[in-house]
This record gives structure tokens, C-alpha cells and sequence, in this order.
């Protein structure tokens, strides 16, 4: 049996890395991040919700169609609002204002069908409901085997699509240079709206899939908001295949480093952390340009080593080693969403251009700067 | 002595107006504080709350505790848990003794101010260099976070804040909301003029350069990423300030209250109303705003009957439908950005008059008679040295 904290990671890691992907397309297309983005998953979630529980199919099925409104309601957004806003020549800041809009609509949109759900139709959990029923195969839950068969799916499937087909090179070619693209005859428009739609319905299908691992209601999506933004934003933002990778990073050490900090990580771990701790901090100090990054680092630095004195001297002072060894108990986990939010902050102080823009050749010293 | 009433069409309009006159007060300094960032310097904000909230927790909750220690009160309960009963003794005191009301009223101020800012540092530090759209990503994943931290901190329970002006409601019913509203309405009328000398200055046009066209403004030597923090912090506290005094007029801090809705996206909804970048065009969006959102809450309980579903979503759509219309029909807003504030007709004559130029004597080669007039003044008048105008 694969332990239970494994499995939920990995079904995170799967569902984040659909979003992330979904946020990046539209990203590299109309170069706005879009703050609606959240409320696509949303309405996955209750389009397997309303599956399952007024038309007695599953939220397999519910997440399937859900991607067909996601799809839909992308295109709207698009069509309807960011295009032709575009075209009257809006800048960056009012169009993140405009889907800022469009995301308080769809909070209403959303309360108005819950509340239809709920005094109507008589489901009194649907404004907050628990996982939703899964079949189940070998002893997992059917999520485990299905979510990150779907990851790999999608991205095989537009490895391909960019690859390998005629319209896929025009995507391209349409994200590089719009006009050029426009020149050589390409519809850049209807390549857009496909990117969308493809966008709303990852997001939405994967808020589908997400009601059979964990509770889910009406803020879900705008929770998610965070996470599916440091996937992206660790992914560079302008490749989907890094924002592939951001996603399963993010997913998977969101879950694993919460359970870490709440149980402890033992000797060797703690070891491991002030080692990170340490050696950081030194980097930190000596290759620092402003002395507000030396002292950070020194902070940083002084932590590692206390870290290691403390745990050889058996914890004579109770501050963060013992902890770091015994773990924080059950207290942490309303935070966890801080790990995420700590990934995209480094990411955007170290690498602001993703994880793909790392020169592994540089960092082992194989090449001279 | 108890507020006269003053009753039409079954509304109480002097209670009405104290209620408005608040609610406009508080918007106000709110959305001036975000039109100093966004409007005048292009940093979107997308996590205003955060700071609003910052400053009405901490500075509510700090001051309590302080009052609670210097009047020795529940030194052994835990505060977040009786602050209630805590509160209520510590406001009693402070009837009698006006000194500690206005100590706690500047010391909770002093600390919003400061933890705003510092949140405003902290916050956007990481993305302050890069492109807006990373910066707003950032604030509003800072946001969200700092929306979960507050639910740990206060337990899902409203924190009772201490009162300095709680001499006022011993004086009769609606008293207290009166001064309440005043010292709001002067808050508000601080930060207007506060914001409008800064935007008048030299400065305020360096803003407008970093906002419109950050390669000249750094080549002409401004440190865009420098003047774009230094704005946050300033404009953060303000905020965190404005938040503080609102805690005092609800009496509590309450988690639930403080959603991304009612403080970043109606500031936001006010400032595209009323034009961006147009301290004057915020004030009359406040207004426009205020009068919708009042008709609005009047007319929801006449309306609840009728519809199956909760008013308040049609409230949401109501207004996101609103913003868009804005953006795509006015995107200037009511009142249009003015271009940079020049001198008086009066002022240049006495320039002129001081000078010796003759009047007209418009040279043939060379910069004409405006020309160097202004560069004249720009080099008696600014700090930094003068650019040619030739």
C-alpha cells in the first residue's frame, strides 16, 4: 500500500499542473493574468456537483461536461470582454482590473445557481459539501489512477497539437508574433479563443476532478487562486510545459511540507533543513549586492547553525529546533498555503523567469559567466 | 441629549445621513490611498485588503492590549478569547479619563500607520522590479494568504477594539456614531489634501512619469522600482489608518468583514468611476458609489421577496456589470486626468515682471519666450537639476 499522504500529493500535484496550464495558455496569449481564472474551477466543481447529486450520474461524467462550461465560459470572457477591450486599446493594468470584474460577476453568477441549488432544488450542502462518491480499483480511490492519467494525457496531447499539426505550428507562430502570424494568413483570433476555451476547460475539469479528494464549495476556486499562480509563475509563465512541472513542484511540496512541519522531520531532516538554512545564508552574505540581502542571509545563516547547536545540545532552549524535529502539530495547516506563496516569492526574486530559465550548466560550474 | 429625527418616507434621514456621510468618508480616504497608487503611479494593488485589514487588526488589537496592561486589567485571561469583557472595562475607564482616549486614539493610529507600511515593504518587496502584472499577482496571493492568517489569529470570533471616544455614547444614542463620523469625514478631508499636495509637486509628476514611461524616467535618473515601493508604503498606511478608525466605529474586528470584495474591488470600482489619476473625479466617484450602494442595501429587503436567491449576489453582478460598463463605454471615468499643474496666469506675470524680459520679445533662434520662462522657474522651483528645454 503507497501511503495516503503520497497519493493525495500526487493527486494535487496532477490537478494543480492541469490549472497551471490552463492560466499559462491564456497568459501567452492575451498577456494578462486573469483573475477570474479561479472561478473557472468553480464551475467544475459544480458542474460534477450538480452531476452527481441532481442528475444521480458521477462527477466523473460532471467533470467531463464541466469542461464544456469552462470551455464556454472562457470564450465569453474572452469574446465578450478582454478582446474587445483589447482592441479599444486598454492598457495591461485595466484589463487585470476587467477580469478582476469579471471574477466578482461569476462570484455572483455562482452564489445565484447555489442558492437555486439550495432552496429549490433542496441540497442543503450545496453551498459546502464533502468529497463527492468514487469508485474504487485495487484499494485507491478511482482520482488517484484518473488525475494524473489526465495530466498526461493533455500533455501529450498538446505536445502533439504544437508539434505536429498545422494548427499547432499557427499557435505558435500566433503566441511568438502576432502580426507576422496575421501576415502569413493565420486567424489569430479564432487561435486565441481556442487557447481560452482549452484554458477554462482544464481549469473546470480539474475543479471536476478535485470534489472527489476534498471538500469543496463556493470559495474553493478563489482559494485555489495562489497555488494555480505560483504553479505558473514558477512555470515562467510563457511555457506550458513549465507550467506542467510548477504545478506537480508546487502540489506535491504544498502537501508533503505541511505534514512535515506537522509531525516533524525527524534528526536527519532538520539536519537537512539548517544545512539548506546555512549554506543559503552564506551565499547569501557573500554574493549579496545590498546590504539588506547580507542581512537576511546572515539571519538566515545564524539560524542554520543555531538549528544544529540546539539539536547536538538536546534542545536546551525551546525555539524552532525541536520543533523542526518533533514537528509543529496540528496548528500548521491552515498555513499551508503560505508554501506555495513562499515558492513564487524565491522564484520571483531568483529565477523571476521560470524553471526552465535555470542553466544547469552554469550552476554546476561547467561554464564560465 | 439624543439625535433629533427627522422622518421622511419612513426613512430616519439625520441617522441616514451620519450612516452615508461614514461610508463616504471612509471610501474615500480608501480609494484616494489606491488612486495615489494606481492611478498616479500605475501600481495595481490587488490587495488592498490586506493592507486595510493589517491596520484594523493590529492596530485595534495592539491598542487594547496596551490599554488593557496600563490599566491592569485581565492580565492573566487570554485576550483574543475575553476581549469582550476586557474591552468593556477598559472602555469604562476611559470615560473618565480623556488623556488615555486620545493616547489610545494616536497610539493605534501611529501603529496602523507603521504596520501598514511595513506590510506595504514586506508585501510587494519580491515583484517590486518587475512587470505589474507580476507585482498585482503577488499582492493578491499575499492577500488571500493574509485573509487565512487573521481567521487563525482571531479564532473566527470578533475582537472587541477599544473605544476612545466612548465618553460620547454615555451622551445620549446616536451621539457617539455623530463624532465617529466626523473624525472620518476630517480623516478623509486630511488624506484629500495630503494627496493632492503631493501629486501637485514635483514629485507627482515624477509619479506620472513612472506610471506612463519608465525607460524616460529612469533615464532621466528616477529609481522607478524605488518611487513605486516608497508609494505602496505611503499609500498603505494611509489605508491601514483608514482601517484602524473603521474598527473604532464598528466597535469590533470581525474576520468575516473583511472580504477582497468590499476593500480592493469597490475602491477599485470607485477609482474607475470616478477617473483615474483625478483626486477630484474620486470624490464625486465616492459619491456616485456611495449613493448606488445605499439604494442598493435600501432596496434589498424589498426586493428579497421576489427572488429565490440571496440579494447580495444580485448586489455583486450589479456592480461587476457596472465596472465593465465603465471600462468600455468611459474608460477615462466621470472626470477626466488633467494634464500636470502649470502656474497661475497671475504667478507668470510676476515672474516675468520680476525678470526684466520684456513682454512678447519672443527671440528668433533659441527657446521662444515660454520656453525659457519655464526653464527659468524649473530651476528656481525643483530640487533636481534642470533638463534644457532648448
Amino acid at each position: 500500500m503507497v501511503p495516503e499522504y503520497l497519493i493525495s500529493a500526487l493527486v494535487y500535484a496532477s490537478l494543480f499542473a492541469m490549472m497551471a496550464m490552463g492560466l499559462t495558455l491564456t497568459y501567452m496569449t492575451t498577456k494578462v493574468p486573469n483573475f477570474a481564472y479561479g472561478d473557472f474551477v468553480t464551475l467544475g466543481i459544480y458542474s460534477a456537483y450538480t452531476a452527481t447529486k441532481v442528475y444521480g450520474s458521477n462527477p466523473y461524467v460532471g467533470s467531463v461536461i464541466g469542461f464544456g462550461v469552462g470551455a464556454v465560459a472562457s470564450a465569453i470572457m474572452y469574446l465578450g470582454v478582454l478582446r474587445p477591450l483589447a482592441r479599444r486599446g486598454s492598457s495591461l493594468v485595466s484589463l487585470m482590473i476587467a477580469t478582476f470584474g469579471v471574477d466578482i460577476g461569476f462570484v455572483g453568477l455562482i452564489g445565484i445557481y447555489t442558492d437555486y441549488l439550495q432552496y429549490q432544488v433542496r441540497l442543503i450542502d450545496a453551498p459546502q459539501f464533502y468529497a463527492l462518491p468514487d469508485f474504487s480499483l485495487g484499494g485507491y480511490a478511482g482520482v488517484v489512477f484518473v488525475a494524473p492519467i489526465s495530466v498526461i494525457a493533455v500533455v501529450m496531447a498538446i505536445y502533439l497539437l504544437l508539434t505536429k499539426t498545422r494548427f499547432g505550428v499557427a499557435m505558435r507562430a500566433a503566441v511568438e508574433n502576432p502580426p507576422l502570424a496575421r501576415v502569413l494568413g493565420i486567424n489569430v483570433d479564432f487561435v486565441y479563443t481556442i487557447s481560452w476555451m482549452l484554458a477554462g476547460g482544464f481549469a473546470a475539469y480539474a475543479g471536476g476532478l478535485l470534489t472527489l479528494q476534498l471538500p469543496a464549495g463556493t470559495a474553493t476556486g478563489s482559494n485555489l487562486i495562489v497555488e494555480i499562480f505560483s504553479s505558473s509563475v514558477l512555470g515562467g509563465l510563457t511555457s506550458i510545459f513549465g507550467a506542467a512541472v510548477g504545478g506537480l513542484v508546487i502540489g506535491a511540496s504544498e502537501i508533503l511540507i505541511t505534514l512535515d512541519l506537522g509531525l516533524g522531520f525527524g534528526y536527519a531532516g532538520a539536519i537537512i533543513i539548517a544545512a539548506i538554512f546555512g549554506l543559503g545564508g552564506a551565499l547569501l552574505v557573500r554574493r549579496g549586492t545590498k546590504w539588506g540581502a547580507r542581512l537576511v542571509g546572515a539571519i538566515f545563516a545564524i539560524l542554520g547553525v543555531w538549528i544544529i547547536v540546539d539539536m547536538v545540545a538536546g534542545f536546551p532552549v525551546d525555539f524552532l529546533s525541536p520543533e523542526l524535529v518533533n514537528g509543529f502539530g496540528p496548528n500548521v495547516s491552515p498555513f499551508q498555503q503560505a508554501i506555495p506563496l513562499l515558492i513564487m516569492v524565491i522564484t520571483l526574486m531568483v529565477i523571476p523567469r521560470g524553471i526552465f530559465s535555470i542553466n544547469v550548466r552554469r550552476l554546476l560550474g561547467r561554464e564560465k559567466k | 441629549m439624543a439625535l433629533p429625527e427627522l422622518i421622511f418616507f419612513g426613512i430616519d434621514w439625520v441617522s441616514f445621513s451620519i450612516d452615508f456621510l461614514e461610508f463616504y468618508a471612509l471610501y474615500l480616504a480608501i480609494s484616494l490611498s489606491l488612486n495615489l497608487e494606481f492611478g498616479y503611479t500605475g501600481v495595481p494593488n490587488f490587495g488592498k485588503v490586506l493592507f486595510i485589514a493589517g491596520g484594523a487588526a493590529l492596530g485595534g488589537i495592539l491598542s487594547g492590549q496596551l490599554a488593557a496592561r496600563i490599566l491592569g486589567i485581565g492580565a492573566n485571561e487570554d485576550y483574543i478569547a475575553f476581549s469582550a469583557r476586557i474591552i468593556n472595562s477598559v472602555n469604562t475607564q476611559i470615560v473618565n479619563d480623556p488623556l488615555l482616549a486620545a493616547g489610545l486614539l494616536a497610539f493605534s493610529l501611529v501603529i496602523a500607520a507603521l504596520i501598514g507600511g511595513a506590510l506595504g515593504f514586506l508585501a510587494s518587496y519580491p515583484a517590486i522590479r518587475l512587470r505589474e502584472d507580476y507585482l498585482g499577482m503577488l499582492l493578491l496571493g499575499m492577500a488571500q494568504f493574509f485573509d487565512v492568517v487573521l481567521r487563525v489569529l482571531t479564532q473566527s470570533q470578533p475582537i472587541s477594539v477599544p473605544d476612545p471616544f466612548y465618553y460620547w455614547s454615555t451622551q445620549g444614542s446616536g451621539v457617539e456614531t455623530l463624532v465617529d463620523m466626523v473624525v472620518m469625514v476630517v480623516f478623509a478631508i486630511a488624506v484629500y489634501f495630503f494627496i493632492e499636495k503631493v501629486v501637485r509637486s514635483p514629485l507627482g509628476r515624477t509619479l506620472r512619469a513612472v506610471r506612463d514611461n519608465e525607460d524616460a524616467s529612469a533615464a532621466l535618473g528616477k529609481d522607478n522600482a524605488k518611487i513605486r515601493r516608497n508609494v505602496l508604503i505611503v499609500a498603505s498606511a494611509l489605508a491601514a489608518m483608514a482601517g484602524a478608525l473603521y474598527s473604532f466605529y464598528a466597535g469590533s474586528f470581525e474576520y468575516d468583514t473583511w472580504t477582497r470584495f468590499a476593500w480592493t474591488f469597490w475602491p477599485f470600482l470607485i477609482v474607475i468611476i470616478g477617473g483615474a489619476g483625478n483626486d477630484s473625479g474620486v470624490a464625486v466617484g465616492t459619491f456616485f458609489f456611495t449613493l448606488i450602494y445605499k439604494g442598493l442595501q435600501q432596496e434589498q429587503p424589498a426586493l428579497q421577496p421576489y427572488i429565490f436567491f440571496n440579494a447580495n449576489w444580485l448586489q455583486d453582478l450589479l456592480l461587476a456589470a457596472l465596472l465593465l460598463a465603465i471600462l468600455f463605454l468611459r474608460p477615462e471615468g466621470i472626470v477626466r486626468e488633467r494634464s500636470s499643474y502649470t502656474l497661475r496666469k497671475g504667478t507668470l506675470g510676476t515672474i516675468v515682471r520680476e525678470s526684466g524680459v520684456e513682454e512678447g520679445g519672443a527671440g528668433a533662434k533659441g527657446p521662444g519666450f515660454f520656453g525659457r520662462l519655464m526653464s527659468r522657474f524649473r530651476r528656481k522651483s525643483e530640487s533636481q537639476p534642470a533638463k534644457e528645454t532648448g
